[in-house]
This record gives C-alpha cells, structure tokens and sequence, in this order.
C-alpha cells in the first residue's frame, strides 16, 4: 500500500510536488509577440534534478517557454509577459531581479552550437570571468571539471588554448555545454541541442543529459519524440501556445489522455 | 517527347552562350582594371626614373690644335655650336663646333700686345678683364648672336665691352698688377688687384646712363686695403661687390666692401682641409657658397652661416676628387661644379645633393682646361693637343636619395633641416626638394582626422548597430552614409573660410567644447539612469536620443558664450597672443584642428559605415551565447562583439586612413599649405596631395621639379598601397581567427 502510493505521488501527480522538489515553477502565463498570443496561461511545475522534455509541432510554443525561463525573451523589443515564473518562490519577472544574475543561476544551450572566437579555455571559463574570476588556478580547476562534466575533457586536454573553431559540431555543442555548466546554473535549458548534429554526436550529447541531470535539474527542448522519450523523465506537449498535456514521459508516450497528444506522438501531424 | 528534348537541349546552348559571355566579360573586366593600375604605376615610374639615372657623357666632336699656347679659359654659346678660348697670352680665338666647318677660327681678338693677366668672373655674366704690364684694365665679354638666315639658325661670334672700349687705369705709376679680380653687376663693376708696392687696391665702376644720348658714362674710384696681407696668392670678388676674398696661403680674408667709404676686414680664418693646404678657391653660383680645393682633392664647401650675433663663414660639406685639383668650373644655373685634376681626370659634383655624380679620366696629356655649356649638356676639354666635345647626360643632379629623404645643409641656413621650397624667381636659388616636410604633413593631416574620427565613428557604429533600435537605425544609417557623398571641396571651403575665424576668435570655447560636449553627455546618462521609473518609462527606447539633443545644444551654447569670459580670465584676453608669447606655441588660423575636424569629418561616413556593418554582422546567436552566460550587454559587447567585429572594424579604420592620406581638396583648402615639421595642432602643413595639387600647374614639364612631384605621387602611391595592403593583411589574420560560423 505504502509503496504503491509513493509511486503515484512520484510518478503522476506532477502538481503536486513538494517545494523543495520543485525546480522551477510556471504560473499562469501568457505571452505576447505586439497583438499576437503566443503562450496561453501556461502552468507547470518542473521537478529538481530530473531532464523535463517540452515537445510539439514547429511554432507550437516550445522554445519560447524555454526562453521565458531565463528571460531571453526580454531581447524581442515586442515581447510581453503576464503572469509569473518562480524559481525558489522568486517571481523572475520581478522588477528587483537583476536579469544578469537570472541567468547565471539558469544556463542555456542553443540550438546550433555557438562557441565564441577565443580558445577552448576561454570559452571555458567566459563566464567565470563575467563574474571578475580571474585567478588561474581556480579557473583552471573549473575548465577542468566543466569540460569532464561535458565529457569532453579527453578529447580537448591536449590543446585547451586551440581557437573552439577546430572542434568538430559534436565538440563545439558539448563544448557550450561544458561553458553553461561550468558558471554553476541549477537549471540548464538545452532548446534542440543536437538539431543540427549527426547521429554519432546526438548520441554522445543524449548521454550527456543522463550524466547532467545528476547535478543540475535539465529542461530540453525537442523535435525529436524519441529523443523525449530516450532522455527525459516528464514531457510536456505543446500545441498552439498551449501546454496540452504534462506527465511522466512514460505515460505521456504509453497512454496520453489527450487526443492531440496521441495524434501528434502517433504521427498524424506535427 | 523528343521535340521536348530538342527545345530542352537548346535552351542549355543558350544558357552555355550566356555562362560563357558573362565568363569572358568578367575576366576583361577584371584584366582591364590590373591593366590601369599597372600603367599608372608604369607611367610613375617612367616619369621619376629620370631623376635617378647615372649621370654619362660621351664624346660628340674633336679637333687638333693649331698651337699648343696655354689656355686660360674656354666657353661654349648655349647651342653648343661655337666655343672660344682664351689663352695666356690674352688672345680671345671662336671656334666653331659645326660638323661642316669643325674647328675653324671665326674670329679673334687680342686686347694687350703685353698681357700680364688675365680674370674671369662667373660663368653666368662670362667675362674677362685683362691687364697689361702698365697695369691697365681692359674689359671684354665673348658674345654669340642667333639669326636666321634662309630659316636656318646660325651663330655668329661677337665681343661686347660691358664697360666700353677704354682702358681702366688702375696702377698709378703704371706699375703691373698681380691677382686680378673682377666681377660686375647691372649697375657697378669692382676690380681688384695687389699693385706692384704689395698694396690691394680696389676700383669701383660705377655707370651712369645719359638720358638724351642713352650712353652710358663710367666713372671710377679706386681705393686701397686696410690691413693688406704681405702674401697673397688670390683675390675673388662677389658679383654683388658686397665682398672681396683675399687667401693668403690656408688664410681667408674677407672684406667687406658694400660701402667704400669703411673697407674693413670682416674675418680672418683657415679653410684649409685637415693636414693639407689650400691652392684655389671658388664661388658657386648664386655666390653664396665658396668653394676651396686643396692639394689633396678635397674641395670643401663654405658659406655664411647666422651665428651669434653675424652672420660668419662656415665649413658645411666636402667633396673629394681624385688628385689635386686644376680648375674649378661652377654650372652656370645650378649648385653643380665640374673639376679637373692634373691626371687628366674630370669629375662632376653638386653641392645640395651632396654627391659625386661622375669621375672619369678622359685625357693622357695632362692638364686640361674645361669650360661648360650654359645649359650645362656639354663640356668643351682642352689639353695641350687636343680640343673635345662631350655631350653631359646630367638632368637632375640636384635630386640625390639624400637630399629627399636626409637633412641638407641648404646655403644660408643655420644648420641641416628638411625643407621643401622648391621655386623662386632668382636661377641663384638653391632648390630644396625634400619630400619629408610634405610626407609629414600627410602623416600628420591623416593622424589628427584619424584623431577626430575613430572614436566617433566607432561609438558611433556601435551605438547604431547593438543599442539603436531598428526603427532609427534605418535613419541614421543612410544619413550619415550619404554624408560621404558631400563633395570634399565644400567641406575645405566650410573649413578654410568659415570654421577656421570661428576657432580663431573662439578658441577657449572650442577647446572647452571638446571636454564638456563627453563630459555632458556622462552627466545626462547619469542622470537619467537615476531618474525615477515612472519618469523615464515616459519616454519610449526609439526616441531616447532625441533627450540629448536640447543638453548637447545647451552645453554648445554655454561653451562659446563662456568662451570670452574664460580667454579674460586665463589668457590676458587674447589666447593667440598668449599661446604666441607666454607658451611658445605658434598659431596660424588654418592649422590641423580645423583639418583634423573638417577631414574627420570627411572619413567619418566611411570607417562608420563599414564598421558598423561589421558589428552588425556579428552572429545573434554569438550575443545571446554570451547573454545566457549572465553578461550584461556592455560586457557582451566589449567581450565578444566588438572582439568578432575587429577585422571589420580595423578594416573601416585603415579605409578612413587611406582616404585621409589621399584627401587633397580639403587639406589644399584649410591648411595654409605650409610644409613644416612640427607636430604642434595650432600650426598647419602642406601634405604630399596637396603639394601636387598646389605645384603641378606652374611646374615646367621635364624638370627636376616636375619629376620630383611625381615622385611625391609616387609615393603617396605607396603610402596609399602600404596602409591598404597592412589593412588587408592584418584583417586577414583577424579574419582567420575571428571567423565565426
């Protein structure tokens, strides 16, 4: 009995999570490009430490969420926001929250993957040095960790101070991964990280994100539903700016309640 | 189907037609563009070539003479067609230099039946005065005529008495006269002479014109040396009889003779080379500079330097030849001079460029006597057998690697400089081609433009490209790109005429503008960060700079109304005087303020327009990697920006800078074209463009001059050619390490 309720609890009922298993949460949100609705009262709770995956159609919405969380958004000069985002029970879209500091605590990794012109090191430790590190040893440690975390310290040890160009696309992706991790961020939005990899590199980056959730609570954008399913522990299906439907990803994928759902995950549109 | 195909397959041979037009189109195109640019490159080079060719001459004519009298003196007339001696015994014989009658004597003439001596003066007046053993004078000048006979040119000898047919008593007890010297001018002539007693003696000839026959009447003085040396071994007068040379030995005494009524010794020195002695001495043209050869070949150069108080005679550069030299003969019109040695070897000197421009033995029979044309392309050599013609390849020997690009020791000037003054109306005038003044004033143009113009350029492209928002920047952007359309001319014109009075009067003003204009615009920024929200939230993103414009229009006013309180108050009321007197700091009204504002304004357009392209340009994605890493936008873009941008922006700049150097119309305009050497901003220039501009027209083609202007394009050819290609490189290498994506 004991058991089988836990299950439940920790299996279904993602609205229900306790605070402190609580990453990040999303409350009622809308979101406005000028005239046009592109988010519609969207509320989630996205659980700490474990890879949450947002899927659906192209313009479904999915990657705007993703944006709302660490206010990327706020470079659109047209974009609005209502309602709220709470990281620790902290209204983000609060006027005293410094956007900087959002972000460092929420890292992000694009789509293509978008080293800067500096060496390997430098991309590192970018971050660090916003922050006024400079000390060498204590950014040597953390290139060091940040690249073996984005298992791809073997590969580069040999030649940190190579302009980041060198590195094949796979390299370059896990690269940026290693300089959004290595600043500390809780949370990581990955928005279609291996959208523009071939399937060698996809595969090293999924089990990157297996490796990563350990540490730090992932949200992963997708076109790819076997990728949600490989990869994600909940999955939330967008459809037309809506969240439709937010469940674990076994039973998103297994039995959705909802018939959009099925149809998009069973391929009659999307 | 098979029409199909058909229709298919000649659509393709039209389209192959049309590949292989555009193809061959395309490469003429490109081809015809190198081809220009060579062929002004080649055209340059054919032009200043000349400058730097090895000086030659080559024997044209050769007589035998008829007697083996020694000459005194040679001279050839302008065509190289009839030459005339002088020999020692005073007897003046033309020759001709034609091909049909080489070597026939034309005519003759003989003043004394007994000759003591004979002198000459320079060779641009080019005439004799002769004494006999009573120590009479007689003056005598060998002249051509040209007439034109059946439409041919034909010269005739003749002999012209400057200071008529009569004799000049100069010894009063009929005594003869030792080391004559002579020399005249339009309106006196001088003779000086040691008399028999060991007394130096100067007469004065002075001609007055008789307004009803339009004779001239000569009336003479004679006056005696203060303060006569017992030995003298040489006398030489200035054609300005202003001054009379008086060697004894290795000793020079000058006299100065501008006012008879006090000859007086002027100074006394040694001229003499180290460890050897002196044993001739001779005036340059212009008579400026004298030139003293030694028994050792070394023939030094001296002229009157302006000392402490006066102005004294100073040993300024030596030539060598290679043996002890016999003759000196200076060029008629330039700062050259030919010697000869008793070897029978000839060499050819000149003094500005400071170099020994041809040594070559060119008789075995010992001493020669020279003489050269007037226009300095042929030499006329007697040896005691011979008589030779040579024709002289020696156009430009003023024009020396050193006297371009190294400081020369013009005449008359206190020490070595680098100057450019290339033309006057006097032949005596010592050309001073240097290109380091006008090089300079490039440099120094381009630099304070360059000054004015990077850093608002670039703010100004970075604001416009990262901080604008769009709806502006589509404004802005071709606004200030049509700027660059502004003709240059009006932008001098603005500069010369209208800005230059404006700094002059209000110069505290200008100056105060420069540091409450930045100064301003911080405050304002200031302020408005602290404004309260619900105050600044008023005013939208797009029209934010517009906030600005009322303070930079307020704090212009304040500047230039402060301007007369403040020139009260710090500068004695006048800041030109006081910058002039209390700081040393020379002002002229066009100076590199005005050309720095005016030219930046010039290049502003071209480094704003392709570097803000560059930082356009700069991958969004690039931006929001750094933004998602907790940068703030300032960080983002001094980080990764403008660090991507470089290449772009360092090309921008190095196109602003090669604009600058070239710019002519608005240097020509508001510089005051003056080409000093100093970097003082009050103080104007004369830049390589605009000295081409400025001189070209009044240049006479074929000139050392006008060679040398286009060496002066030449090089600003390279300098143009140098700052594109670092430019090309240098973004090159950026480019490599920067590219991005």
């Amino acid at each position: 009995m004991i058991d089988l309720s836990n299950l439940n609890a920790k299996t279904n009922d993602l609205n229900t999570l306790t605070p402190e298993n609580t990453a990040l949460e999303i409350k009622n949100l809308d979101l406005f490009y000028g005239d046009k609705q592109a988010l519609h009262n969207v509320s989630m709770k996205i659980p700490k430490g474990k890879v949450t995956a947002f899927i659906g159609p192209s313009g479904c919405g999915k990657s705007t969420l993703l944006r709302c969380i660490n206010r990327m958004n706020d470079l659109v000069e047209i974009c609005r926001v209502d309602g709220n985002i709470e990281l620790h029970g902290i209204n983000i879209y609060d006027k005293s929250v410094d956007v900087a500091s959002l972000r460092r605590r929420i890292g992000m990794v694009f789509q293509r993957p978008n080293p800067f012109p500096k060496s390997i090191y430098e991309n590192v430790v970018y971050g660090l040095r916003l922050q006024g590190i400079n000390d060498r040893r204590t950014l040597d440690e953390a290139c060091e960790t940040s690249l073996r975390g984005a298992a791809l310290w073997n590969e580069v040890k040999d030649r940190l101070h190579d302009n980041a160009f060198g590195l094949s696309g796979g390299q370059q992706q896990r690269l940026v991964i290693a300089r959004a991790i290595a600043i500390g961020p809780e949370v990581l939005l990955l928005d279609e990280p291996t959208s523009a990899l071939d399937p060698i590199s996809t595969l090293t980056v999924e089990e990157l994100i297996t490796e990563l959730k350990k540490k730090f609570t992932v949200v992963i954008v997708t076109h790819n539903m076997q990728q949600a399913a490989r990869v994600s522990d909940q999955t939330a299906f967008m459809y037309m700016g809506k969240l439709i439907e937010y469940s674990d990803t076994n039973t998103l994928f297994t039995s959705p309640t909802q018939k959009q759902t099925e149809d998009y995950i069973t391929g009659r549109y999307g | 189907m098979e029409r199909d195909l058909a229709t298919t397959l000649q659509a393709n041979k039209k389209r192959v037609v049309k590949d292989k037009l555009v193809k061959y189109g395309v490469t003429t195109g490109g081809s015809l563009v190198l081809v220009t640019l060579l062929l002004i490159f080649g055209y340059l080079l054919y032009v200043v070539f000349p400058i730097f060719a090895p000086v030659s001459i080559e024997e044209t004519q050769s007589f035998q003479r008829k007697d083996a009298t020694p000459i005194y003196a040679q001279g050839i007339d302008e065509q190289n067609e009839v030459a005339y001696q002088m020999d020692e015994q005073g007897l003046l014989r033309f020759y001709s230099l034609r091909d049909d009658d080489l070597g026939q004597s034309l005519l003759q003439y003989q003043a004394f039946e007994d000759t003591n001596e004979i002198t000459k003066t320079m060779p641009a007046s080019g005439i004799f005065a002769l004494t006999n053993m009573q120590g009479e004078v007689k003056i005598v000048k060998p002249s051509f005529a040209t007439s034109y006979p059946n439409d041919k040119r034909l010269i005739t000898p003749e002999l012209d008495f400057p200071l008529g047919e009569d004799v000049f008593v100069v010894s009063e007890n009929q005594q003869p006269l030792h080391h004559l010297a002579f020399e005249m001018n339009e309106e006196n002539a001088g003779i000086a002479a040691v008399n028999d007693d060991g007394e130096g003696v100067y007469m004065l000839v002075s001609g007055e014109e008789n307004f009803m026959t339009g004779d001239v009447e000569w009336s003479q003085e004679l006056f005696t040396l203060p303060g006569f040396p017992n030995k003298v071994d040489q006398l030489l007068l200035t054609p300005n009889l202003r001054k009379l040379f008086v060697r004894s030995a290795n000793d020079l005494m000058v006299y100065d003779i501008s006012d008879t009524d006090d000859i007086h010794i002027d100074s006394v020195f040694k001229v003499n080379a180290k460890g050897t002695n002196v044993n001739n001495i001779q005036l340059l043209t212009g008579a400026s500079s004298l030139l003293v050869a030694n028994e050792n070949g070394v023939i030094s150069q001296w002229f009157e330097v302006l000392g402490e108080n006066k102005r004294e005679f100073t040993f300024i550069r030596d030539f060598k030849a290679p043996a002890k030299v016999t003759h000196i003969v200076p060029e008629f019109y330039r700062k050259g001079f030919l010697t000869t040695t008793e070897a029978g070897e000839l060499s050819i000197f000149h003094t500005t460029g400071n170099t020994e421009l041809l040594t070559e033995s060119i008789s075995k029979a010992g001493a020669l006597n020279i003489a050269i044309s007037p226009r300095a392309n042929a030499i006329l050599v007697s040896d005691k057998d011979v008589i030779k013609l040579y024709s002289v390849d020696n156009e430009h020997p003023e024009i020396t690697w050193s006297a371009l690009w190294q400081e020369v020791w013009y005449e008359g000037y206190p020490e070595p400089q680098y100057i450019w003054q290339s033309t006057s109306a006097s032949d005596d005038f010592e050309a001073k081609m240097s290109l380091v003044p006008i090089s300079f004033g490039t440099i120094k143009a381009a630099f304070y433009a360059m000054l004015f113009a990077v850093p608002i350029a670039i703010s100004a492209a970075i604001y416009t490209a990262y901080f604008m928002s769009p709806g502006i920047r589509s404004y802005i952007k071709p606004t200030v790109e049509i700027m660059e359309a502004l003709p240059t001319v009006i932008l001098g014109f603005l500069a010369g005429l209208w800005l230059a009075p404006i700094v002059e009067n209000q110069l505290p003003g200008i100056i105060l503008l420069l540091i409450t204009l930045p100064a301003s615009i911080l405050v304002a920024a200031i302020i408005w960060t602290n404004l309260p929200k619900s105050m600044s939230d008023k005013v939208s993103e797009g029209v934010l700079p517009l906030v600005l414009l009322p303070i930079l229009v307020f704090t212009g006013y304040f500047s230039m109304a402060f301007s007369e309180t403040l020139e009260l108050w710090l500068f004695n009321g006048d800041t030109r005087v006081f910058l002039t007197n209390d700081l040393g700091i020379n002002f002229d009204q066009r100076n590199s303020l005005i050309v720095g504002i005016a030219m930046g304004f010039a290049v502003i357009p071209t480094i704003f327009s392709i570097a803000e392209d560059a930082i356009f340009s700069v991958p969004k994605s690039l931006t929001m990697g750094s933004l998602a890493l907790g940068a703030t936008r300032w960080q983002t873009l001094a980080k990764v920006v403008i660090l991507t941008a470089s290449p772009g922006i360092f090309s921008a700049v190095m196109m602003g800078m090669g604009r600058a150097v070239g710019e002519t119309m608005i240097v020509l305009m508001a510089t005051g074209n003056t080409p000093i050497m100093d970097w003082n901003i009050f103080e104007g220039m004369r830049t390589l463009s605009a000295n081409i501009a400025v001189e070209m027209p009044e240049s006479e083609v074929g000139s050392s001059h006008y060679r040398v202007l286009f060496l002066a394009a030449f090089v600003l050819f390279i300098f143009t050619f140098f700052f594109n290609t670092v430019a090309e490189f240098v973004r090159q290498r950026l480019r490599e390490k920067y590219s991005s994506l």
